[in-house]
């Protein structure tokens, strides 16, 4: 296994989705280049180009032959190509992550030494209704159609479970996840790329209409479109681009795991056999042993807020502590720039939105440039080593990676 | 006349007098899923027989529940917030998500009792649409 490194990267702005924005494939290709010319290589000299797909099949009409369902291959034609492999990869909200991983496995074996990562979406609005298809009428498919359950109304189960098992009220979480959403707000306010640069105190988020009990509107991100790119390299290669390439330490890949209680989106059912939430642990474990760290390494946390209670739990399962640590770490705000534990100071999907299937290039961005020291009025107050990302979405797709200073 | 169907073929046991949810069951290592499969879902079974059809426990306590206050759009609009989606665990260990029927939303509980029942989802021009529910137990039953 060779190392490889992120030697470049670039994201677009997130801005509002649901209607026809500025053409994703212009907005991908300038990302792309823009990674490429930091990473001081030409598409030329690429072996593999990567790319997710997008969530707009999701919304209707819509069709698997959709050109935002083949990115790579037109971004290929777009930027010019001679010999990179390109290939999509589709895992709902964890699908840049599973892009990312797919490309630095391949990196590691040595396959390839030059790959960019990119994707794009333009979510559509609301609520999803993945409906079933004349094609395939799976009754697995339609849980929205019978039960009525909305992704927030996942969450929102999850969140009281949490509550019921550290034997609160749940309208301790319901405070918990309004301040999380006040103190991503804030860098929020300090990102040009974020969506909503405006503070939103945990006051106005108590006050915003109820979606589904306990999870209020301004605790569920909107739906965006946005996107990024990601250049990687055999850590050879990276040392002779730059002085500061981050190394991928470790990426994982999940899955729905057999005897995960806790209801993952689209389900009709779950077989109890496991602690709730193994099935968000077991890939950061498995990330943890393929970097050769543990909990206690972690310097900095940048995770896929869909909601502001999946802050939480991803604090739980990424440090592997007891409820009451990660709360206390809130409440004492010790996930800001200047606390123990920085946790999603790109202001997170709280501030940004969510660009679905693309949401992993704010997060890989924001890690790259705060390990690199380049976050400006973001940056973390501590000396930075090692950051963990994680993405989870529909069906238990996930992906967590770890990046580490890699000079 | 309207037509009574059920909004899924095969999810729950109708026209029956004993309302059950349809799963299957894997004689081999005692699996159960729902809806029903035709194939195993245990990473750790060696699929040496074939899953059969299994009905579910009827009654189950709730594991945990949200009262989803808006209303969802076209074509599931007639999911009228608000109401009350739960995950209700059954004695087999399966935790099955569903609506739950209830009169008072403030008497949810996490552990309380609640029993399988058939009932209309909505109606269009010319159908009634049949789902599964759960509804609170009432008494020592």
């Amino acid at each position: 296994m060779t190392e490889c490194a992120i030697v470049g990267a670039a994201i677009t702005n997130w801005i509002p989705s649901g209607e026809p924005t500025p053409l994703l494939m212009d907005r991908l290709a300038e990302a792309s280049i823009k990674a490429l010319r930091e990473a001081r290589l030409t598409p030329g000299e690429l072996d593999a180009i990567i790319c997710n797909t997008s969530s707009i099949p999701f919304d209707s009409p819509a069709f698997i032959t959709s050109s935002a369902q083949h990115f790579a291959h037109r971004l290929a034609e777009r930027i010019g190509i001679r010999e990179a492999q390109c290939m999509n990869v589709s895992a709902a909200c964890a699908s840049a992550a599973i892009a990312f991983s797919a490309a630095t496995s391949m990196a590691k074996s040595g396959l390839i030494k030059k790959v960019l990562i990119a994707g794009i979406d333009n979510s559509p609005r609301g609520f999803y209704l993945p409906e079933q298809s004349y094609l395939d009428p799976d009754p697995y498919a339609a849980a929205i159609k019978v039960i009525g359950a909305t992704n927030p109304a996942y969450w929102a189960m999850w969140a009281r479970r949490r509550a019921y098992e550290m034997g609160k009220d749940v309208e301790d979480i319901k405070e918990l996840m309004a301040l999380v959403k006040e103190i991503h707000s804030q860098y929020g306010t300090l990102n040009p790329y974020a969506r909503y640069r405006k503070i939103f105190t945990a006051d106005e988020v108590l006050k915003s209409p109820i979606v589904c009990d306990p999870l209020h509107l301004y605790m569920i991100c909107a739906t965006c479109s946005g996107g990024g790119a990601v250049v990687v390299t055999d850590m050879e290669t990276a040392k002779k681009i730059t002085d500061k390439p981050v190394k991928v330490a470790a990426s994982a890949v999940g899955g729905p795991l057999y005897g995960e209680p806790m209801p993952r989106l689209r389900v009709f059912s779950t077989y109890k056999k496991l602690k709730p939430f193994t099935e968000w642990r077991k890939p950061i474990e498995k990330a943890y042993k393929i970097a050769g760290i543990t909990a206690e390494d972690v310097d900095i946390i940048e995770c896929h807020d869909t909601s502001c209670f999946h802050t939480i739990n991803w604090i739980d399962q990424i440090m592997g502590w007891e409820r009451e640590e990660t709360d206390n770490l809130i409440r004492k705000r010790q996930i800001r720039h200047d606390g123990e534990l920085p946790v999603n100071l790109s202001g997170g999907t709280a501030s940004f939105g969510e660009s679905v299937y693309s949401q992993a290039f704010m997060m890989l961005h924001e890690l790259f440039r705060q390990l690199r020291g380049e976050a400006q009025e973001r940056q973390a107050k501590k000396n930075l080593k090692i950051g963990v990302c994680t993405a989870y979405g529909a069906y238990g797709a996930y992906g967590c990676i770890i990046l580490e200073k890699g000079w | 006349m309207k037509k009574e169907v059920p909004i899924i073929e095969g999810l729950f046991k109708w026209p029956s007098e004993k309302p059950q949810l349809i799963g299957s069951r894997c004689p081999k290592c005692g699996s159960i899923q729902f809806p029903k499969s035709t194939v195993c879902n245990n990473p750790d079974c060696d699929h040496s027989a074939a899953v059969e059809e299994y009905v579910l426990s009827p009654v189950g306590t709730l594991y945990t529940y949200t009262v989803h206050a808006y209303s969802v759009r076209e074509p599931f609009q007639y999911h009228k917030g608000p109401y009350v989606v739960g995950a209700v665990e059954l004695p087999e260990g399966l935790i099955v998500v569903g609506r739950i029927d209830i009169q008072d939303e403030k008497a949810l509980r996490i552990g309380m009792k609640l029993r399988l029942k058939i009932g209309k989802l909505y109606e269009d021009d010319q159908n009634i649409y049949l789902s599964y529910f759960f509804e609170p137990v009432i008494g020592n039953d």
